[in-house]
């Protein structure tokens, strides 16, 4: 069930990131501000270089802006300190990461366990596992599984935790076009089943279809917001 | 389990082979460690055991002969608790069925069992009975090398007559923890025995009815600091019956090897596991170092996940503790055993009633906590880079690594355009991994410093055996009088059948004194062109003996500060005691003990005599069955008084030192093999696991396996020459150091090489960097390069 609420969960005031390569500062994000909306689906697009990928880092509290301000809820992330940040990304955020990084010692159940060992409310992995799809593979480390099923898992261990924000870093780019709309549902689902927030970013704008609001990104600025008052379903995607 | 732990094993795991290499430099440290510290507490504790149980004395006076009434006098002196006197003498020993010269020490005890001072330890029969007077207690390693026990009968020569006595029983005293005839240096139990004897047959047999030739006392405690001042007085006091020598506990020869022993093992139990631990914790840091940055993709992961830096930095440093923790049990469990080993080692050396290899719980707690803490150290910094990182930079791959021009390109200029591209990729691959180049050669260094300082020992070992036994001293027999005599003693003893040539001795005790400095030594009068002893100078040229004056070795030199031109005073001990001054022509060059020569007939007028001998030296046939009669026919002669055959004693000290040498070679080159092999190996897997795509790429390019292989050969080789050769002059420093620490008055560790020491050390390593190679080519064969050029995130 689509869960939208008015409430905002995430605020992201005139962001800016610099980042120094030696000599040359590279201003990759110019004053980026948006709010995110509890139960949304966000697909933030842009081409390489746009700095999709930075946004999502700064949300994640995995980096920190030059300046401006990121609130989650009542905390201020700009703020906070390296453990608190920590904490926020081990209680309210999962990763969904291109290349899935597994780990390739662990089965995919262990994976998944990386998760609810160090999180407070988990849920459980079977529950997970069956969630994605994939528990005939519990068992079966990252190298027996195939791209999918890897990002399946990946996003298995991203919800574990039981996190409000799921946040997907191109969750399809290393996939076939089957195998993305396979994931993609599976986002959605969480989306729209357990009420997750979830922020895609993509450089394909076809998979922004699925989403509630898309934000264009071009050169480190919001070109345009859209809001999607129909999206479509993921197997109806086509790109 | 926690998943992380799970992930650990399974990486421990999979990186075993290294790990194990590793953990068996650290095991080797602690092996060192913990079997030196343990052989060494093993060593301490029986030697205060059996001190304890013996009453071992303070010190030692030696006399010509004093009434028992007068020795009671050392009592006045303050700080002397208790004494002992006792009669001793040198004896030959007639042994039936062995031809060979076998000598003794004639001891007293007293005839009823007492607690007295350096009392004995019966190892089988009884104390002396009531019915014989003739009876003897014999050393117990020499009765067991002659097969002798109680019940039998031994034939001495005591005071110029064949005398039988019964012996009662075998024993062993803490006095001769450590027993070595005279002149030699490894006890010999075959040629040399102790024999006590009832104080009254002592009394009938040496004439010596209320006398005695030696006192032994104890201190009290709180005196033994000034132990010096008191024999000083005592000497004074016991000056009228020709005191020998005074000797303190720590000069007594036995306590002094063993103390030396005991030291030494201290001193090496803590720089050689020093040495192996430091190369395994640089050799661990390359290699965690590596696993960190091959995993910072999952490092960012985890920190991404919510995991604390704290976590994930303990995650990493458990690498490093579980490689500590199997390097110290293995070591600590090697340990054990290999001090196992040295005991029993020490057993044949050192006789004691109870040596036995116990198990010292706070040294294995120490190997283990230092093994620990090696590792701990060796992982520390890779798990800490991986702290550094912010996880967003962490998940992104690696930035290429720096490219550009090393140091060496601009050094060598248009020489380095000559040089092949295979060539300039090895020495900017060995450039621009510092750290990793640092660690290979300093673990070579270690290791190629290591055998030099062993091979130098074994050499140090064999020269001294040559320059004492074989250049300085070179007579095949030494015959010692009963009493002085005059020259034509020596023309009777060439006239035997058997002997080659002859030539006199005059040993004379006296004091030197210069200025504060004074030393108890035995002058030795040669003839001027003695060919039987040859003292040396520092340059290794025979010294002449001169008509007057006096060569002194190095160490008695030192010890009385005297440089050649000096003059020094000599108190004869013996005769009228009339000091004499005496120029110091020459210093000689020695290893053992502290000895001075002059020319004979200079010493005679010393003392106040016309040209006399107390010895001679002899060379002679070798055909045993002559040697035999001539032994035989030595030993009838009344006033001979001991026939020691030095080639006999070198025998037995060479077999002695060969057998150790063996061992002691043996696993000298497997610990440093261990060095040299776990740190090639080690950084080579490290190097291939980086260059991995490189290796692909040359692979598709048409390179051969050799071809690339031989590059990191290439890279090897010059990490591992270069710490081998500067392992030279390191092993020579750890030799001097090893030398300074062992010199004593008894013995001093010549620090010498050979062209041996330095080129074995050098192919040792190359073998060691060929074989290590042989594992990183195998490693090459196997690897799916199509595979390592796949793009990988």
């Amino acid at each position: 069930m689509p869960d939208n609420t008015d409430e905002i969960i995430l605020e992201l005031t005139d962001i800016r990131r610099t980042f120094r390569m030696g000599e040359v500062s590279v201003h990759v994000l110019k004053g980026v501000s948006l709010q995110v909306r509890r139960g949304e689906f966000l697909a933030i697009v842009g081409p390489s270089g746009s700095g999709k990928t930075t946004i999502l880092n700064l949300i994640g509290g995995l980096d920190s802006p030059t300046s401006g301000t990121i609130r989650y809820r009542d905390q201020d992330l700009t703020r906070a300190t390296s453990n608190q940040r920590t904490r926020y990304r081990r209680d309210a955020v999962g990763f969904v990461f291109q290349f899935y990084n597994l780990v390739p010692n662990l089965t995919a159940r262990e994976n998944i366990l990386v998760t609810t060992e160090i999180s407070q409310e988990p849920r459980d992995v079977d529950e997970v596992l069956e969630l994605v799809d994939l528990t005939d593979r519990a068992d079966h480390f990252p190298a027996q599984l195939s791209g999918g099923e890897q990002q399946r898992i990946s996003i298995a261990r991203a919800v574990a935790g039981n996190p409000e924000l799921l946040l997907c870093d191109e969750p399809t780019g290393a996939l076939d076009f089957e195998t993305g709309k396979k994931v993609l549902r599976v986002l959605l689902d969480l989306n729209r089943q357990l009420g997750k927030t979830i922020i895609v970013i993509t450089h394909n704008s076809a998979l922004a279809q699925v989403a509630d609001r898309v934000i264009h990104l071009r050169s480190g600025e919001i070109s345009s917001v859209d809001q999607n008052e129909s999206p479509i379903a993921p197997e109806e995607v086509v790109w | 389990m926690k998943t992380l732990h799970r992930k650990l094993i399974r990486e421990l795991y999979d990186a075993k082979g290294l790990l194990l290499l590793i953990a068996s430099i650290i095991a080797v440290g602690v092996t060192c460690f913990v079997a030196m510290q343990s052989a060494y507490h093993n060593l301490d504790e029986a030697k205060r055991r059996y001190y304890r149980q013996c009453r071992m004395a303070d010190f030692w006076i030696d006399l010509k002969k004093a009434p028992l009434t007068e020795l009671e006098s050392l009592y006045s002196i303050p700080g002397i608790t208790e004494i002992r006197a006792r009669i001793r003498f040198m004896a030959n020993v007639d042994l039936e069925d062995f031809a060979e010269p076998v000598s003794g020490m004639v001891l007293s005890l007293p005839d009823r069992r007492q607690p007295v001072i350096n009392n004995i330890v019966l190892r089988s029969g009884d104390y002396f009975t009531e019915h014989r007077q003739n009876e003897v207690i014999v050393s117990e390693k020499f009765a067991q090398a002659h097969d002798l026990g109680p019940g039998q009968t031994i034939h001495l020569v005591l005071n110029n007559r064949r005398q039988e006595l019964f012996i009662v029983g075998t024993a062993i005293s803490s006095e001769f923890t450590y027993l070595v005839g005279p002149g030699s240096f490894v006890p010999d139990p075959i040629h040399f025995g102790v024999f006590y004897v009832k104080r009254s047959y002592a009394e009938d047999i040496f004439d010596f009815a209320g006398a005695a030739n030696e006192v032994a006392g104890i201190l009290a405690p709180e005196a033994r600091e000034g132990i010096d001042e008191i024999l000083r007085r005592a000497e004074r006091l016991l000056d009228p019956y020709g005191v020998f020598a005074t000797t303190p506990l720590d000069l007594q020869q036995s306590d002094q090897f063993l103390s030396n022993e005991i030291k030494g093992l201290g001193d090496i139990a803590t720089v050689l596991p020093t040495i192996f631990l430091a190369v395994a914790a640089l050799v661990l840091n390359v290699l965690i170092t590596r696993m960190a940055r091959r995993q910072r993709v999952v490092v960012g992961t985890l920190k991404a996940l919510g995991y604390y830096d704290r976590q994930i930095f303990w995650h990493f440093l458990m690498y490093g503790l579980c490689v500590g923790v199997l390097g110290g049990l293995l070591g600590s469990v090697l340990g054990y055993l290999a001090a196992t080993g040295m005991t029993s080692v020490y057993q044949w050396f050192f006789e004691f009633p109870d040596l036995r290899s116990e198990f010292f719980w706070y040294t294995h707690a120490i190997g283990m906590s230092v093994s620990i803490a090696c590792a701990l150290v060796g992982g520390f910094r890779g798990s800490r880079a991986m702290l550094k990182l912010q996880p967003a930079e962490a998940m992104r791959p690696e930035p290429p690594k720096r490219g550009g021009r090393v140091w060496l390109e601009r050094l060598l200029g248009p020489m380095w355009q000559r040089l092949g591209a295979s060539w300039r990729m090895v020495f900017r691959s060995l450039l621009r991994h510092r750290t990793r180049t640092a660690t290979g050669i300093f673990a070579a260094m270690m290791g190629a410093g290591l055998l030099v300082s062993g091979f130098m020992m074994t050499e140090a070992q064999e020269f001294l055996v040559s320059f004492q036994f074989y250049r300085t001293a070179r007579s095949d027999l030494e015959v010692t009088f009963e009493s002085e005599q005059g020259i034509d003693a020596l023309t009777e003893i060439k006239q035997l059948d058997g002997v080659d040539y002859a030539e006199p001795l005059l040993s004379v005790a006296c004091d030197l004194v210069h200025g504060p400095y004074q030393r108890k030594v035995g002058i030795t009068g040669l003839v001027t062109d003695a060919r039987l002893t040859v003292p040396y100078d520092s340059d290794g040229r025979p010294i002449r003996i001169p008509e007057s004056g006096v060569v002194l070795t190095k160490r008695l030199a030192e010890l009385l500060h005297v440089r050649p031109g000096d003059r020094l005073t000599m108190i004869p001990v013996k005769g009228e005691r009339r000091p004499v001054e005496i120029l110091v022509t020459q210093i000689a060059d020695s290893y053992m003990g502290l000895s001075a020569y002059a020319q004979i007939d200079y010493l005679s007028g010393l003392i106040g005599e016309s040209m006399v001998m107390s010895g001679a030296q002899l060379t002679t046939v070798r055909k045993p069955a002559q040697l035999d009669a001539l032994y035989r026919e030595l030993r009838q002669k009344p006033n001979i008084q001991g026939v020691q055959s030095r080639r006999v004693m070198i025998d037995q000290v060479t077999e002695t030192l060969l057998q150790n040498q063996f061992v002691f070679i043996g696993i000298l080159v497997l610990f440093s093999g261990i060095i040299f092999f776990g740190s090639i190996v080690n950084a080579s897997m490290v190097n291939l696991a980086e260059r991995q795509r490189e290796v692909g790429t040359f692979r598709a390019l048409g390179y051969s396996e050799w071809q690339i292989g031989s590059m990191f050969l290439r890279e090897n080789l010059l990490t591992n020459l270069t710490g081998a050769l500067l392992g030279l002059p390191a092993g020579w420093c750890l030799t001097w150091l090893t030398a300074v620490s062992y010199n004593n008055d008894l013995i001093r560790l010549p620090v010498v090489s050979a062209p041996w020491v330095w080129w074995t050390t050098l192919v040792l390593a190359v073998v060691f960097a060929l074989a290590a190679h042989a594992v990183v080519q195998w490693t090459l064969s196997r690897m799916d390069f199509l595979d390592a050029l796949k793009v990988k995130e």
